[in-house]
């Protein structure tokens, strides 16, 4: 007599085979629902609730180890954590001073030209709770959500540089898709020289395409957003130039590019107050007109 | 019959431990973890719904399969019916060889059950690419090796509860 093996006399139901097909089918419909049309978002944060206090308790071990960790940190490593702060907090102080006067100058000319404001308000903190579970995708799931009046569309950034985007929130979490991200592509410019160009996340990394091969673009340059996409304030620094190749027989250089965010390893970040100030969508009726009306006053 | 199985009448087993086991697969899933460890960890839900399907294929079969692949798809937030798609497949081939499956030895087991892990693996990433996800590297099929080497232990730890004899 085998643990398994009890004689099956009675068949309830409709065949393996038949269930089987069925299965399949409802899971290729789904996977065509949720891929296509998003059709999965509604249900996705109803059991994201339901699975929110399991994950809550889950989490509950891990955060108290790291808690107690940082409660029995040393004397020393306070003390240099500390000095090291003062005295960075000294270098930015200065710094600061002169921000606020060029920032004025900056809203004088601007106000001066009949140009918007472009600078970005404040952020939000929120901690990692986890590192999505899906190896296809590169996301991070943060602690603040709808709660907390998060939306998707605003950027995140870490203490070195731009992280990613909000791109889903849920009543009490909001996921953050990485730029490293397949899906994601970031508008920047060379810091140094100020040419444009799109930062494409390939999964795992990031890449620089179609810079012409002539582009003054050296090993080390930096890269920041240029702000001209409207979702991105302008001068958030992304990634670094680590090594660039020009191929007499390409068109285009190929740059390797390192983000500069610690983007599997920060643990807080920052979830920034994006001001929409884009101009309102010109009415269907006569989108001809408006727009050649726009084009006018720019000049 | 196999010569490593326990030659014993085993207690019934519970609605409520499969139930159980597959809540605490669940619960590991949910672990946060460091972010290259995804890469190497077995699929945990999968290898407990693949000893249930081949022990107790009256209990779990097709249907389980599905509804519990929709709750990994949500824990493990990826795409809506790729581990629902992947486990009813997969649970499918092992529901028709059931009766072979449990007359193998541990280690014969442990390879058919690799073989289904990898093509729980392959189905997956086959979903992934049809919608337009970028190829991850060949470290994806890592987890069934894992899987195969875990299956051992599990099944004695499936076991240990229905033991008449817990000395």
């Amino acid at each position: 007599m085998d643990f398994a093996n009890s004689p099956s006399f009675f068949r309830h139901g409709p065949r393996p085979g038949a269930r089987a097909a069925l299965c399949a089918f409802l899971s290729l419909a789904l996977l065509i629902g949720d891929s296509r049309f998003g059709l999965m978002e509604r249900t996705r944060e109803g059991l994201s609730v339901v699975l929110y206090p399991l994950q809550w308790a889950v989490n509950l071990p891990v955060s108290a180890a790291r808690h107690a960790s940082d409660f029995f940190t040393t004397q020393t490593t306070l003390k240099l954590e500390n000095d090291a702060l003062r005295t960075r907090e000294l270098a930015m102080a200065s710094q600061l001073a002169r921000l606020r006067t060029l920032e004025r100058e900056h809203a004088e000319l601007r106000s001066l030209n009949a140009l918007r404001d472009r600078m970005p308000g404040a952020g939000q903190m929120a901690e990692v709770l986890y590192t999505g579970r899906d190896p296809f995708s590169y996301k991070l799931i943060i602690d603040k959500g709808q709660d907390a009046t998060v939306r998707a569309g605003q950027p995140v950034v870490d203490g070195d540089g731009l992280l990613g985007q909000v791109t889903r929130t849920q009543p009490l979490t909001a996921e953050v898709t990485l730029i490293t991200d397949k899906s994601l592509m970031v508008p920047v410019m060379i810091e140094r020289t100020g040419v444009r160009a799109i930062l494409y996340g390939y999964g795992g990394g990031v890449d620089l395409r179609f810079l012409p091969a002539h582009a003054d673009v050296n090993t080390g340059d930096i890269l920041v957003t240029s702000g001209i996409d409207g979702v991105y304030p302008a001068g958030l620094r992304v990634a670094r130039v680590v090594h660039v190749e020009r191929n007499t027989g390409s068109a285009f250089a190929r740059l390797t590019v390192l983000p500069l965010a610690g983007v599997q390893k920060s643990r807080f970040v920052l979830v920034m107050q994006t001001r929409s100030d884009m101009p309102a969508r010109p009415a269907a009726s006569a989108p001809a007109a408006e727009a050649a009306g726009r084009g006018h006053r720019r000049k | 019959m196999a010569l490593d199985r326990p030659h014993e009448l085993l207690k019934p087993v519970k609605r409520r431990f499969i139930a159980l086991t597959f809540f605490l697969g669940l619960l590991v899933e949910l672990i946060p973890l460091p972010a290259g460890s995804t890469r190497w960890l077995p699929d945990l839900i999968g290898l407990v719904l693949l000893y249930w399907v081949i022990n107790q294929p009256r209990r779990v079969g097709v249907g389980t399969a599905f509804f519990v692949g929709l709750i990994a798809d949500v824990a493990t937030a990826g795409l809506f019916g790729q581990h629902a798609l992947a486990y009813s497949l997969t649970a499918y081939f092992a529901l028709k060889r059931q009766r072979q499956l449990v007359m193998f030895t541990l280690g014969q087991q442990a390879l058919a059950v690799g073989g289904l892990l990898f093509a729980n693996q392959l189905i997956m990433m086959l979903a992934r690419l049809l919608t337009g996800s970028a190829f991850i590297g060949f470290s994806y099929f890592l987890p069934p090796v894992i899987g195969i080497l875990l299956w051992p232990l599990l099944t004695k730890l499936l076991l240990l509860p229905y033991r008449q004899h817990t000395a």
